[in-house]
């Protein structure tokens, strides 16, 4: 049994030495490379004074930044890996969460570093790749490991305008990995085509199954996925088999006609997760790429990623739902009534998920954590955590999951999760705001801001995107003299749904 | 034309300079939420259909440039 996800890297055979695990549009990497890099870079982290803070990574989309991930854990540390094309403001109160000791950035975002963890005593990565391997200190590191160490600190929106930091055990990790493996049917023929940020839950199949099944792994820029005939053509030219994507990821290609272009032609295992898959989108890959496999991945990044997978086994239809389908191997995924009493089959209730993929809690938030991940209310014998993922859910009688949406206001967009409570509230720090309320329209698909105040919608914009990641700023911002109320004072969002613009 | 697409850019993005941004694309200014928005407003208002074809980096790196895009598809029609 595995302790520790290095030993996934550490069982690579002498003649997977040579292939490329990593690749990006500028470099690629060996799994060697990856071996004595990560390694050196562990080293040198211990050469400085231990602590048992996170590390904080500052890095962007490259070969490198996987490696720099594995170096800390070789030095023993869990490390909190930070995109820095975000924002200034964003990445500062996530440093201010974690109040790091130390932070490790690429060349590239070294000033970044300095601005945003003053306190923090900045290690350069190229400087640390370049460290003496210590096997010894670094055997003594393992040697006390347990496969319960926290692993990484994945950072996601909050409603009160704080990001959470999700911590996840080794465990939870190779828990995921391995069930998504055995779905998907991966293996060290496949070349994995990544979409997300590295810092991003999605990213962690990117970065850890490669290690796991000696497959490769291709950064696809950014750019290609608003622009499909690009994205299709670096697909084929890559030859990549396998993707998880953010259901946004394959809609566009599908509804600005790439397939009319060209077809990607070695993909067979696609996996799509982060919001509702339109079926007329679904029917349109089917029918272009017909012999890949299509499962759709439902889980929060508090349950490692993923709660259930459905495996789709027929040609969908236009307006066709699909369910969220069965737990992943080691996952229990149980739905409770508001009086957390179970639910029986055919009704709804909220999906609840729990066992060894369940994160270790929320960084530096022991309040939040002990109100978010709680006791199974209908186990009294022994200590059995759960958490309550806030969806709704229905099993029907073959034992399939069906997805019903969200409870409170949080939504996903572009394969993302978002509070809307976390809009409102940095839109509030903007000049000359008095009120405002940002509702989804999913007819649409868009975030829209409705505000009063004397400030200007390109204000407010501007004023935003120094404070929140791209794919969260509204592009319709729509200033009111009065902001439409119920009764009861609150305002009335139905209201704001139905606005139509009278220009 | 030119005052049209600036206004659908602007009412997008705000907080971007279209008339000195000559590296829309390749800078990534635009992301894939601006460009998809974007395709559909220019398709609405200029009664165009932007293919899969056109959507590259220099059709779209400036404001010239994805002028020079609708007047060549309106041309081909």
């Amino acid at each position: 049994m595995y302790q520790n996800v290095l030993e996934w890297l550490e069982n690579t055979s002498e003649d997977k030495f040579d292939k490329v695990i990593y690749k990006d549009v500028d470099n690629s990497i060996t799994f060697k490379e990856v071996m004595d890099k990560s390694k050196a870079i562990g080293s040198g982290i211990l050469e400085y004074e231990y602590t048992d803070k996170p590390i904080v990574v500052l890095s962007d989309r490259k070969v490198n930044t996987p490696v720099i991930f594995f170096g800390i854990i070789y030095s023993g540390h869990c490390y909190a890996p930070l995109d820095g094309t975000q924002p200034e403001f964003r990445l500062a109160s996530i440093a201010q969460s974690i109040k790091p000791d130390y932070i490790i950035a690429d060349e590239k975002f070294y000033d970044m570093a300095a601005k945003i963890a003053p306190d923090a005593k900045l290690l350069k990565a190229e400087e640390l790749m370049e460290s003496a391997i210590c096997e010894e200190k670094l055997q003594k590191v393992r040697s006390v490991a347990s496969i319960t160490d926290p692993l990484y600190i994945i950072y996601t929106s909050g409603s009160t305008g704080v990001p959470k930091g999700v911590i996840t055990s080794h465990e939870s990790l190779m828990c995921y990995i391995d069930a998504y493996v055995e779905v998907m049917g991966i293996d060290d023929s496949d070349v994995l085509g990544n979409q997300s940020p590295l810092d991003y839950i999605a990213a962690i199949r990117d970065i850890y199954i490669p290690i796991k099944c000696k497959a490769s792994m291709f950064i696809i820029p950014k750019q290609y996925f608003s622009l499909p005939a690009k994205l299709f053509d670096a697909l084929n030219e890559e030859k990549i088999t396998s993707v998880g994507w953010s259901v946004s990821a394959l809609t566009i290609p599908a509804t600005m006609g790439a397939f009319d272009y060209t077809t990607p032609k070695y993909l067979k295992k696609i996996c799509f997760s982060g919001s509702v898959m339109p079926g007329k989108v679904l029917a349109v890959w089917q029918k272009h790429v017909s012999d890949a496999l299509y499962v759709n991945q439902y889980g929060p990044t508090e349950a490692t990623a993923s709660c259930t997978y459905y495996k789709v086994d027929h040609q969908v239809e236009d307006d066709e739902k699909l369910p969220i389908g069965r737990p992943y191997r080691n996952y229990r995924v149980f739905l409770l009534d508001e009086e957390d009493k179970p639910v029986p089959v055919g009704s709804k209730g909220q999906i609840c998920v729990g066992g060894p993929i369940l994160a270790l809690g929320y960084y530096n938030a022991p309040e939040l954590t002990a109100k978010s991940f709680i006791q199974n209310p209908s186990n009294n014998s022994y200590r059995e955590l759960i958490y309550k993922t806030g969806d709704l859910g229905s099993y029907d009688e073959d034992g399939i999951l069906h997805f019903h949406g969200r409870m409170d206001r949080q939504i996903k967009y572009m394969g993302h999760r978002v509070e809307l409570g976390e809009i409102e509230v940095a839109a509030l720090r903007v000049d000359n705001m008095h009120e405002c309320c940002v509702i989804f329209n999913s007819e649409k698909d868009q975030i829209m801001l409705f505000y009063t105040g004397e400030c200007t919608s390109k204000e407010i914009a501007v004023e935003l995107r120094k404070t929140l990641p791209g794919f969260m700023v509204p592009r319709k911002v729509i200033g009111l003299d009065n902001m439409p109320r119920l009764s009861n004072g609150k305002i009335d969002m139905q209201a704001l749904k139905n606005y139509k613009s009278n220009k | 034309m030119r005052d049209e697409l600036i206004e659908i850019l602007e009412e997008i993005r705000p907080d971007v300079d279209f008339e000195n941004e000559e590296n829309l694309i390749t800078d990534g200014i635009l992301d894939s939420i601006d460009v998809v928005s974007l395709v559909g407003e220019i398709d609405e208002a200029f009664d165009v259909q932007i293919h899969v074809e056109d959507l590259t980096p220099d059709n779209f790196n400036s404001v010239d440039a994805i002028i020079a895009l609708i007047e060549k598809i309106q041309d081909e029609d």
